[in-house]
């Protein structure tokens, strides 16, 4: 398992969750949760993906995220979930 | 371990997106020691292939780990073994060292990096042939030079502090001022002169790799002003119960990430992890201050009364929730309060606020000393050394580090402005107490070790 945190953050439009999670299905990368809130017209989500079986590397992914990002107004960020256990847990 | 919580992510991306959160530094040590070689262009070749073959790796893994954690790795660098005693087997004169710093240039420009230091001397007790070569090279060396960072080590607690190498650095800064005065002076950007300096700093410009240090290490230096500011401005209304706890746990939080950029590098480059180091290092961007978290706690502008205690609060604090957060923790580990690359400090200087000697006094209780602090350009020698000793001593007495990093920025005065450009900032010229110190500094010889360090 390599559990990457993959952020979305813009404006709320049909088709956006379906794009994302699409290119994930393509690309053999297996979606483990998903949390979404919606305030006024703005979306905020967080998948939780496993990339270990992938054939892409880490900037591949994080590239082809940022073409979809702009096509669909987001920002999509892929991060190593490390990160943020380092960050909160003790 | 639990789910990661969107809240905690959300708090993460806020901290590198809007408060400036990145790692500062990642910083190789590497030994020259196993180039040493009577035959100075042999010498040469062996420290640029060292250098070379040793960090060629370390751009391309920092920017990748940049990538995989979405954090920023600002700047990647080289520190080495002191000049002084890996020329000493080859280097003649003057001249024959600033060979090595060419070389040092060279290879830093090879793998990249902004800045590498190590063109250093430690001379507490005394100084060799090959030291006092070392530092009469250095106004040319800096002159001749971009990349290359220079200290000397005229101090500690266990030693005393050795005065002739304290004068000797007044006119050594001097002739670097002048040596570099069509650009405001800037080789003196690169020179420090310290007490007990340590030897895993990843900081420039007192970075070098010291002799207790194994063959290679990566020592990273976290970053955070701007997290700290935003996380004490949530708490302007509590006291300082409320005002520690807060800054200790954010401190943890950025430490966090710093031992965990640290442990990847070291693991990615195949080179020992040695420490991370707690400071605080604030850049001229607006957001990224240490001025500004104490002006943040309640201070009208930094210098006011109350700024020592303020800062002695903040220093501690970011050592008491760093230790925690990291397996090693070493280096300078403290507040940085440089004039010039903290653009509310040097907004503080030209509002009469902050004073050479009130920045003295701010050096007691944090790291690292009068740093990248602008003076006028006739300011004497024997004045320049007066400075420097009177840090020293805070340094000696202390059991601490200090270090000056002082500019007499030739051709301007009181009024003007020095620009140096990048993270090294601008800084109004500030003024020098005018009174001579000639008859103390100009006596010759050491001072000796305080009582408190015979402690065998």
């Amino acid at each position: 398992m390599n559990r990457t945190i993959v952020t979305l953050v813009g404006k709320d439009m049909v088709g956006i969750i379906a794009k994302v999670c699409t290119y994930f299905a393509e690309n053999n990368i297996n979606i483990l949760d998903i949390a979404q809130t919606t305030v006024q017209d703005f979306i905020n989500m967080m998948m939780i993906v496993d990339t270990s079986k992938t054939d892409k590397s880490f900037s591949q992914m994080t590239e082809e995220l940022d073409k979809i990002g702009d096509k669909i107004c987001c920002t999509i960020k892929a991060q190593h979930e490390e990160i943020f256990n380092m960050m909160h847990r003790v | 371990m639990g789910m990661i919580d969107p809240y905690e992510v959300l708090e993460t991306n806020n901290m590198i997106e809007r408060e400036n959160l990145d790692v500062r530094t990642v910083t190789m040590g590497i030994s020259l020691m196993d180039c040493c070689d009577p035959d100075l262009d042999a010498l040469n070749m062996k420290i640029y292939d060292k250098i070379v073959s040793t960090a060629r790796n370390l751009i391309p893994v920092a920017e990748e780990i940049s990538l995989e954690y979405g954090i920023p790795i600002v700047n990647k660098r080289v520190s080495i073994t002191p000049i002084g005693i890996v020329g000493a087997s080859a280097c003649r004169s003057p001249e024959d060292f600033v060979t090595i710093a060419h070389t040092l240039e060279k290879a830093a420009q090879k793998i990249g990096i902004n800045f590498i230091g190590g063109y250093s001397a430690l001379v507490a007790k005394g100084m060799t042939r090959s030291d006092r070569m070392l530092i009469d090279s250095i106004p040319e060396a800096l002159g001749s030079t971009e990349r290359v960072c220079a200290s000397v080590g005229v101090a500690t607690t266990k030693i005393g502090i050795n005065m002739d190498a304290v004068r000797l650095m007044g006119d050594i800064i001097k002739k670097t001022a002048q040596r570099t005065a069509d650009r405001d002076s800037i080789g003196c950007t690169k020179l420090v002169v310290f007490c007990n300096p340590p030897d895993d700093n990843p900081f420039m410009a007192g970075a070098f790799h010291g002799v207790t240090e194994t063959d290679a290490v990566i020592n990273v230096g976290v970053s955070g002003p701007g997290v700290v500011k935003t996380a004490v401005s949530r708490v302007r209304d509590g006291d300082f119960e409320t005002l520690c706890e807060t800054i200790k746990k954010t401190s943890f939080k950025v430490t966090r990430v710093g031992q965990l950029v640290a442990k990847e590098a070291s693991r990615r480059l195949g080179v020992p992890f040695g420490i991370v180091d707690l400071s605080l290092a604030p850049t001229p961007a607006v957001g990224d201050s240490i001025a500004e978290i104490l002006q943040e706690m309640g201070l009208e502008m930094v210098g006011a009364p109350g700024t020592t205690a303020a800062l002695a609060i903040l220093n501690d604090q970011v050592k008491k929730g760093g230790i925690m957060a990291s397996s090693y923790v070493g280096g300078l580990s403290g507040a940085f309060i440089p004039v010039s690359e903290d653009s509310s400090m040097a907004e503080a200087v030209t509002a009469g606020a902050l004073t050479l000697e009130k920045l003295e006094a701010m050096t007691c209780v944090c790291s690292v000393g009068l740093d990248m602090i602008a003076v006028p350009g006739n300011t004497a020698p024997e004045t320049l050394a007066g400075i420097i000793a009177d840090e020293m001593a805070i340094g000696m007495i202390n059991q601490k580090t200090t270090a000056v990093r002082i500019i007499p920025v030739i051709g301007k005065d009181i009024g003007d402005r020095a620009e140096f450009g990048g993270l090294l900032g601008a800084s109004p010229i500030m003024p020098v107490n005018r009174f001579s110190c000639g008859g103390f500094v100009n006596r010759g010889g050491r001072i000796p070790a305080p009582i408190h360090s015979f402690k065998n």
